[in-house]
């Protein structure tokens, strides 16, 4: 391929047009709204990167991107996730229950709450599998339909057997100083939670290239009767990459328990629309594994930056709820019309 | 030359490093039925797209009527009098045969769509064409032949002057086929002009009026159907003459069975028997073969012995039961390429791997330098014209990803080879070269289950020949039998 050739290709190419596209049309709400887009948007990078906001940002990436791996690992064998939501807050309760219940010796403190917090968000998310292949009700309903009595289930653990005593709030105790997550560096807000989920993806995206497993979830996800065909399990293929989905999900909610402040706070898990953020953000990369962590990094500085655009501009940070909602509705218009001119006989 | 009604003039389109079209002129004369020929991967699906608006050329012009005209999309070409038939139908099942065919450009009668007109117009279609198709039922319950009427009609509704049809016969069964060329000698009667892409020959010679030969994104020939014949033709798609078919060999070896089916009966979701009774066994070193009317039990029996169905009693392979899932021992060319031979979304290589996987590499690891070395090897050795190994599979010509199937089951190791319609798609060189895979592996000692639609396939290849009909396996015929008497039995018809 020639130079011009690939650099129109990369300009025309989906996520681009989207992010473009969904800043145009972003800038043309501020204009209509009256809000000077020349204040609002430095304020967002500012928000997002700049006087320490780096941090935050850095923070809220790491269960971003976990949560994307909990959508995107199903949705290679064909399965959505949009569950995402009750297997972390399942994930991050189980976490928090193991942590103040059970004495552990340090380091098991950290690692054993993980471990359970990322088993219980996969069993939430295996219980879809059969939903999908018995009932043939696709997952993308019984994952939905699990979450909220999940969600529920967890706020109501927290609230009551695992409340902090005679405060009323719906919230556990602290966590015992031997389950809080090291942070990195001099940072108080970034833990090994980053180079945890870093190591993560790439052990996924090896999976998925580089091994048979991936390869038959691939193959599930493409054409399920070929893979059928081929001799794969694919109800099996499917339970588990659910399950591994969910796993991804669990482990955030533990992150997010383990760090600070340490505690499960009823709906904080849920309340950032993490789940949500990423579901845009692998749509935003078409699904393609290497670009989903430079979506999530993106979507994630949006997220965090309007916060700042919020205090600093008065534009409302739902703006870039907006944002993101535009970029899913571009990126489904574009595979749409992609898909009804590419046919070959 | 007299009328023309569409001209192609030094069209040329590329792929990539692939000249799929390389300078091609192309004249359509009125109410003419024009075949174009020629090897897998000549570009003829190419060229057909393009005059449908699929693809843009990369030099070239179209003209319509003398007029140069430019086509963006096929909504341009519709609008141009042009009309395709897709090979997968695009039909709306849960719409009626009328509603299927009005899509798109309805009679509307106070802001809805006026079914009586709808029904009215179809009728009219069906009655001046010799379509017939009942205009109310539902497209779901359809034969693969009526299904293709309707996509006829539903270009014929809009006004079709040319209809494109790219290999129509591959789905059909023989008397499907043969109902498709009166059909399409009706309409070229009114002044349509045809387009027919086919790897059949004595199709071309049937209903062809003239030939266009087309070899590595060029024209090599162009003929008159009554003044040429099926060798001439052959030379100019392939550069030679086919070798004639081995003779028969006289006695097949006779050994203990490896694929035995015993007493298998089987009911479908409503308790319809799909199989009754069937008992057949396959030896060594032999091909059976399996003759029926589409719908005739096939699908399950063959189901049933690839171990798709799941664990049926009375399935034996090699003394012992077949094993639920996909049994490994049996290799299987299936007939439904886009739907379960192939994923069409994953390389070349990935396709080419699946089934073997697991000897590959392990659950933790899958070099994709041995994935990628076995695919090239079996891209070579199997003459599959591919740019890469890489590249998505439904970039392939529809014979070479045909022949891409034949070579990943064709090298499995295994028992039995189960086949249904091996050679579908593939041009005359390659079914040479399929038939003599066959033979040859036959000959090494596999034992081959022989689906196809083609009795003269049939009588080529099988030792014997089983005749299904409603679930049962109703005459057993020798390879050499009488076409005649075969087709009789496919009816039913007991002596
Ligand atoms: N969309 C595409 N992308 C890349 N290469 C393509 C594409 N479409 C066709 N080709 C290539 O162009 C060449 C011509 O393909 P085409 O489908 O026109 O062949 P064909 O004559 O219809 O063959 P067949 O008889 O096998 O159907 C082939 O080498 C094919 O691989
Ligand atoms: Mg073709």
């Amino acid at each position: 391929m020639t130079a011009p050739a690939l650099a129109r290709r990369v300009v025309a190419s989906a996520p681009v047009v989207a992010v473009v596209g969904a800043l145009a049309l972003t800038t043309l709400v501020m204009l209509v709204v009256g809000v000077d887009p020349t204040l609002a948007y430095p304020a967002l990078v500012r928000g997002a990167i700049f006087d320490g906001n780096l941090e935050y940002t850095i923070a809220a990436f790491v269960p971003t991107l976990g949560m994307a791996l909990a959508f995107a690992l199903p949705l290679r064998a064909g399965e959505f996730n949009l569950g995402g939501d009750g297997q972390l807050a399942i994930g991050g309760v189980t976490a928090a229950a193991l942590a103040l219940l059970v004495p552990l010796p340090p380091v098991v403190a950290v690692v054993l709450p993980l471990v359970a917090g990322a088993l219980a968000g996969g069993l939430v998310a295996a219980i879809a599998a059969p939903f999908s292949t018995r009932l043939r009700i696709p997952a993308i309903v019984s994952t939905l339909l699990i979450s909220a009595p999940a969600v529920s289930l967890a706020s109501y653990l927290v609230r009551f057997p695992l409340a902090e005593p005679n405060t009323g709030i719906a919230q556990t105790p602290t966590l015992p100083d031997a389950s809080h997550l090291p942070f990195m560096g001099g940072s108080g807000y970034v833990t090994i939670g980053l180079p945890l989920i870093v190591v993560l993806t790439g052990l996924w995206l090896h999976i998925d290239g580089r091994t048979v497993t991936g390869y038959e979830i691939r193959a599930t996800g493409q054409n399920r009767e070929f893979a059928r065909y081929g001799g794969v399990k694919v109800d099996r293929v499917a339970a588990l990459a659910l399950a591994g989905g969910g796993a991804f999900a669990g482990l955030a909610g533990a992150l997010i328990v383990l760090g600070p402040p340490y505690r499960f706070v009823d709906g904080a898990l849920t309340a950032p629309g993490y789940t949500f953020t990423a579901v845009a953000a692998v749509l935003l990369a078409s699904a393609r594994p290497l670009a989903i962590p430079v979506a999530v990094a993106l979507l994630t500085v949006l997220q965090v930056g309007g916060l700042g655009m919020e205090r600093e501009a008065g534009v409302p940070s739902q703006l870039t709820q907006i944002v993101q909602g535009l970029i899913i509705v571009i990126v489904a218009v574009l595979a749409t019309v992609r898909a009804r001119r590419g046919v070959r006989g | 030359m007299t009328d023309l009604a569409a001209e192609l003039i030094g069209v040329s389109k590329r792929f990539g490093p692939v000249l799929a079209n390389d300078g091609i002129d192309l004249a359509v004369a009125r109410g003419e039925v024009h075949a174009v020929v020629g090897e897998n991967g000549a570009g003829k699906s190419t060229l057909m797209s393009i005059l449908y608006g699929l693809h843009r050329p990369d030099a070239g012009e179209i003209r319509r009527d003398g007029q140069r005209i430019t086509l963006r999309s096929p909504a341009d070409a519709i609008r141009h009098g042009l009309g395709m038939v897709h090979q997968r139908f695009r039909l709306f099942p849960d719409l009626t045969v009328a509603e299927n065919i009005v899509i798109g450009a309805e009679p509307v009668r106070r802001g809805h769509l006026d079914r009586a007109a709808a029904h009215r117009a179809v009728a009219a279609l069906s009655e001046k064409y010799g379509l017939r198709a009942d205009p109310s039922a539902l497209v779901r319950g359809l034969p693969v032949g009526v299904r293709q009427r309707v996509e006829i009609l539903r270009a014929l509704y809009r006004d079709a002057e040319i209809l494109i049809l790219d290999e129509p016969t591959a789905v059909l069964t023989p008397g499907e086929t043969d109902r498709l060329f009166e059909v399409l000698r009706t309409v070229a009667a009114t002044g349509v002009s045809i387009l027919l892409v086919t790897h059949k020959l004595s199709e071309v010679m049937a209903v062809g009026d003239r030939v266009t030969v087309l070899r590595q994104g060029r024209v090599t020939g162009r003929f008159t159907t009554r003044e040429t014949n099926a060798n001439e033709l052959v030379n100019a798609m392939i550069g030679r003459s086919l070798t004639p078919p081995a003779p028969k060999r006289a006695q097949p070896p006779q050994e203990n069975p490896v694929l035995e089916v015993r007493d298998l009966t089987i009911h479908d979701a409503d308790g319809v028997a799909r199989l009754s009774e069937v008992s057949l066994s396959v030896h060594p070193g032999e091909i059976v073969g399996l003759a029926g009317v589409a719908g005739s039990g096939q699908r399950e029996l063959i189901d049933s012995v690839t171990g798709l169905r799941g664990a049926v009693p009375g399935v034996f392979l090699a003394g012992t039961p077949v094993l639920s899932g996909r049994d490994p021992r049996v290799a299987y060319v299936p007939e439904d390429r886009h739907g379960r031979a192939t994923a069409p979304g994953m390389s070349v290589a990935e396709n080419i791997l699946m089934g073997a996987q697991r000897e590959l590499g392990s659950r933790w690891s899958l070099p994709r330098a041995a994935v990628k070395k076995r695919a090239k090897d079996l891209v070579e050795r199997f003459s599959i014209s591919a740019a890469s190994v890489d590249i998505p599979i439904s970039a392939l010509s529809g014979g070479n990803a045909q022949k891409a199937v034949l070579a990943r089951e064709l090298t499995r190791p295994s028992h039995v080879v189960v086949a249904e319609e091996p050679t579908q798609g593939v041009d005359v060189g390659v079914r040479e070269r399929v038939h003599a895979l066959l033979l040859a592996a036959r000959d090494e000692g596999a034992a081959i289950l022989l689906q196809s639609s083609e009795l003269s396939e049939l009588r080529e290849l099988a030792d014997r020949i089983l005749v299904l009909y409603e679930g049962r396996v109703v005459a057993e015929f020798q390879g050499d039998a009488h076409e005649t008497d075969i087709g009789r039995a496919m009816t039913g018809a007991t002596e």
